[in-house]
């Protein structure tokens, strides 16, 4: 009895160290379908099409971040079933998989920085078609976003910046995926360009302390994908622009907001910081922040929209997921929903709708994608969720 | 100032070689000019403060640690700390000129192992300085009858007004892992110093950013947006209490846009009359910033003592310093320079207990040879838990040893106590400890 209570107590006492994230009243649980655990590796992005998902690593845990872990999310409980090595490589920051489902295309850190291209001619046995490395993806590629603009396919590559050499953004044409081009290349960024959104030939850029900026790549009739066009900029509250998910709401059909993640200091595993600012782009020449949110503990990082049923699922590292209503006019709210600066904090609204996995030790989630009926969310310390998603309550 | 600006490399793009023969060509002349003054300050058994005086130094050194990296150990050479060191002082102080160049940019390009330190995007190896380590320019006057009052103003590339003595000027060949912590160096300087009594006040401004490379070059647009202040109470010729200040802007991150840094340090450093014995205890403290907001700090505390008996002598040193885990390149050893964000993969606390034993086997006319001995304990956990780094999954072990063996071999002029210039150091460099050799207060 007194060994249990002491271990209790020991128990307790590193818990309380983990710095928890408490979740405020009225934010439900989300379901745990299962989980897939990775423990030997630190677990980077996710990417889900059908039953398999694709997780990438980051970092060193004992092994190096050189890992794209395939797993079977059919049923409950993630399986995994493959693993495919990316020589050359300390860590995976981004993989996805193209519209067609024919490519998944995995990005490289350090030195060199690359994009991988594989086939998913068999979705469970990536065929690596060809690496894509140049000066200009040196010293890293940290995100690559795949998107179709005006029936072609392209890969938006965020470069590292390194001492010389400022941040940058490289287009490639994946046309002939064996033989990637060049059609674009910009430094931009103070001092990271993170992460793009694109959509309807719009290219928004996140450029930490220089905010968001939206260029027309085909959608506004002037810029194309080899010459961007600058139409607006707007910096966010506290900079650290990281990453997009221009809105359109399926229902209203409504592309009035961008929510813009900010990624602030942060340790892997136990603390990180940044709140979601929300952009009215509805004029893009002069795009302005009209609300955030915030989570006391915890800092956002990548998105996923609900875009019928108005749900922002975000990957909030220490805090788990957390998904929050983005229907109606966010930039309108009562005193009591309102910041001193005039924007609409959306917490303080009431909106945060659910929050997960919770229960289970702690958590570090990086990414989150909403396929289906299920939530997915790769998570550095321990490896893939599958959740269920939200609903809103009846009325 | 040609002089200056002839020596004050740029091996950007390819240049290296090109200018480290300009180097070689330069040094030349320099040491049959620099051979007299040192003959006669050998043979005249004390450290003449001669109008020009020139020294060179290397060590030589095997190391082994176990374990270095996931359960193995390793076992690597290196011709370390080759140094080339000259001080010109034709008017008695009004205007001297000291430089130090480094050459372990050729040597230790891969870097040195060194359990637990980090920087200028090495870890768990020591980075190479720049070529150009030090060169500057020092005007200063001095009041009284001792000649201890005064001011001076320094200008060049050089040690920051803040923390102690450069590793590199002190007993250990293994730096400690708080160099970042407790030093500011190869940076572009301004310095006015003022001393009166048993009191030092030293102010200065210099560029944020760390060098890159062994051919970087303090970056231009970053003069000056950083700034120290020391102050140093010495109440005996041999005693030494130093506390400083210093803000540095964005350091990882040399194009700026990074967190930056507010820097704290306090020390006792102790000697005897004999120069055969030293102390030093040192406490320092980095926190870094994003605007006004603090976001990791790192303490450091070490203590380390060093005692001569004829021609041997000993060392021990103690350290508990704390250090950012990043993540790491291909090369383990590497980190990415600038980081990629503002966070870390973890924080880490670091024990290490270090002996050294030396000897002291030629100190004829200029020329001194050591051997020694180093061998080193060291401790790690993480500090923040969960953590992006586990020391027993990344080293195999959370404890580690390393043994050294190797000898120091110097020529002519002292290894000048670095880190200190004008009033803040003694007007005649008359202490020499064998093994350190250093300036007094």
């Amino acid at each position: 009895m007194r060994f249990t209570i002491l271990t209790c107590a020991i128990l307790t006492l590193a818990c309380g160290s983990d710095n928890p994230v408490t979740p405020p009243t009225g934010s439900r649980a989300l379901t745990v379908f299962g989980a897939g655990l990775v423990s030997d590796r630190y677990t980077g992005e996710i990417w889900v099409r059908g039953g398999v998902a694709y997780t990438t690593t980051w970092g060193n845990r004992g092994a190096p971040g050189n890992a794209v872990k395939i797993w079977d999310v059919s049923g409950d409980v993630p399986t995994l079933v493959d693993s495919l090595i990316v020589p050359n490589a300390s860590t995976l920051g981004d993989v996805q998989a193209s519209d067609d489902g024919t490519l998944l295309v995995v990005a490289t850190e350090f030195s060199p920085g690359s994009i991988m291209i594989y086939s998913l001619a068999n979705p469970v046995k990536p065929q690596l078609i060809a690496r894509y490395t140049t000066a200009l993806t040196d010293p890293g590629v940290h995100t690559a976003e795949v998107q179709r603009v005006n029936g072609k396919l392209y890969a938006f590559l965020c470069i590292d910046p390194r001492s010389g050499s400022p941040a940058r953004l490289v287009i490639v044409d994946l046309s002939d995926p064996a033989a990637p081009t060049q059609v674009f290349t910009a430094a931009m960024g103070s001092p990271f360009v993170h992460d793009v959104f694109v959509r309807d030939g719009i290219l928004i850029t996140a450029l930490w302390n220089e905010g968001v900026t939206i260029w027309d790549i085909g959608g506004a009739g002037s810029g194309t994908v080899s010459n961007p066009i600058a139409l607006g900029n707007v910096v966010t509250v506290g900079g650290e622009a990281h990453n997009v998910w221009w809105y359109h709401n399926a229902v209203t059909g409504e592309k009035r907001y961008a929510f813009v993640g900010q990624e602030g200091p942060g340790a892997i595993g136990v603390s990180s910081s940044g709140d979601i600012h929300v952009v009215d782009v509805s004029n893009f020449a002069s795009p302005r922040e009209v609300a955030f949110f915030h989570v006391d503990g915890a800092g956002t990082h990548n998105f996923s929209v609900d875009e019928n049923g108005g749900i922002l699922y975000a990957a909030y590292y220490n805090g788990g997921v957390r998904a929050i209503d983005v229907t109606g006019d966010l930039s309108s709210c009562g005193a009591a929903g309102k910041s001193p600066d005039g924007r609409c904090d959306l917490a303080k609204m009431g909106r945060e709708l659910a929050h997960g996995p919770g229960g289970m030790g702690p958590v570090f989630i990086w990414g989150v994608q909403l396929v289906g009926l299920r939530v997915y969310a790769s998570d550095m310390l321990n490896g893939i969720w599958k959740l269920g998603p939200v609903s809103f309550p009846p009325d | 100032m040609k002089t200056i600006a002839f020596f004050k490399p740029n091996y950007r793009a390819g240049r290296i070689r090109r200018s480290l023969a300009a180097v070689q060509l330069l040094l030349a002349p320099l040491a049959l000019v620099g051979f007299p003054a040192l003959t006669a300050s050998a043979q005249g058994g004390q450290h003449a403060s001669g109008v020009f005086e020139i020294g060179a130094q290397a060590i030589g050194v095997a190391t082994r640690e176990s374990p270095a990296i996931d359960g193995r150990t390793l076992t690597e050479g290196y011709l370390t700390q080759p140094m080339i060191m000259a001080q010109l002082d034709p008017w008695g102080g009004l205007l001297s000129l000291k430089g130090t160049l480094d050459f372990e940019g050729a040597t230790i390009k891969r870097g040195e192992l060194n359990a637990g330190i980090y920087g200028e995007g090495y870890i768990d190896r020591r980075h190479p300085h720049t070529y150009l380590h030090e060169m500057v320019l020092t005007s200063e006057r001095r009041f009284g009858g001792d000649g201890t009052n005064g001011v001076s103003i320094t200008v060049g590339k050089g040690f920051s007004a803040f923390g102690t003595d450069d590793p590199m000027a002190r007993p250990f060949e293994k730096y400690p892992i708080n160099h970042h912590l407790a030093q500011i160096l190869e940076r572009a300087v301004a310095i006015g110093a003022l001393r009166t009594g048993s009191w030092i006040f030293e102010g200065g401004a210099f560029n944020g950013d760390e060098p890159t490379s062994p051919g970087d070059t303090p970056n231009r647009n970053r003069y000056w947006d950083s700034w120290s202040g020391r102050i140093t109470f010495v109440p005996w010729p041999q005693g030494e209490f130093q506390t400083s200040y210093a803000r540095v802007k964005s350091p990882e991150n040399p194009d700026g846009g990074g967190a930056d840094q507010r820097k704290q340090s306090a020390s006792i450093r102790l000697e005897d009359v004999q120069h055969s014995g030293y102390a030093l205890f040192e406490w320092a403290r980095t926190g870094e910033y994003v605007g006004s907001t603090r976001t990791f700090a790192y303490t450091s505390l070490l203590a380390e003592t060093w005692a001569r008996y004829d021609r041997l002598n000993g060392a021990l040193r103690i350290e508990r310093s704390e250090r950012p885990d990043e993540q790491r390149l291909v090369d383990p050893f590497r980190t990415p320079v600038p980081a990629t964000d503002l966070g870390i993969a973890g924080r880490s606390r670091w024990t290490i207990i270090t002996a050294r034993a030396a000897a002291s086997l030629m100190n004829a006319r200029a020329l001194s040879l050591e051997p020694f001995a180093e061998l080193a304990r060291a401790r790690v956990s993480p500090t923040l838990r969960p953590s992006g780094f586990d020391p027993r999954q990344f080293y195999g072990s959370d404890r580690m040893w390393s043994v050294s063996v190797g000898a120091k071999l110097a020529f002519g002029m002292s290894h000048m106590r670095m880190g200190r210039y004008g009033v803040a150091i003694a007007r005649k460099p008359d202490a020499r400890m064998g093994g350190m050799k250093m300036e007094a207060l």
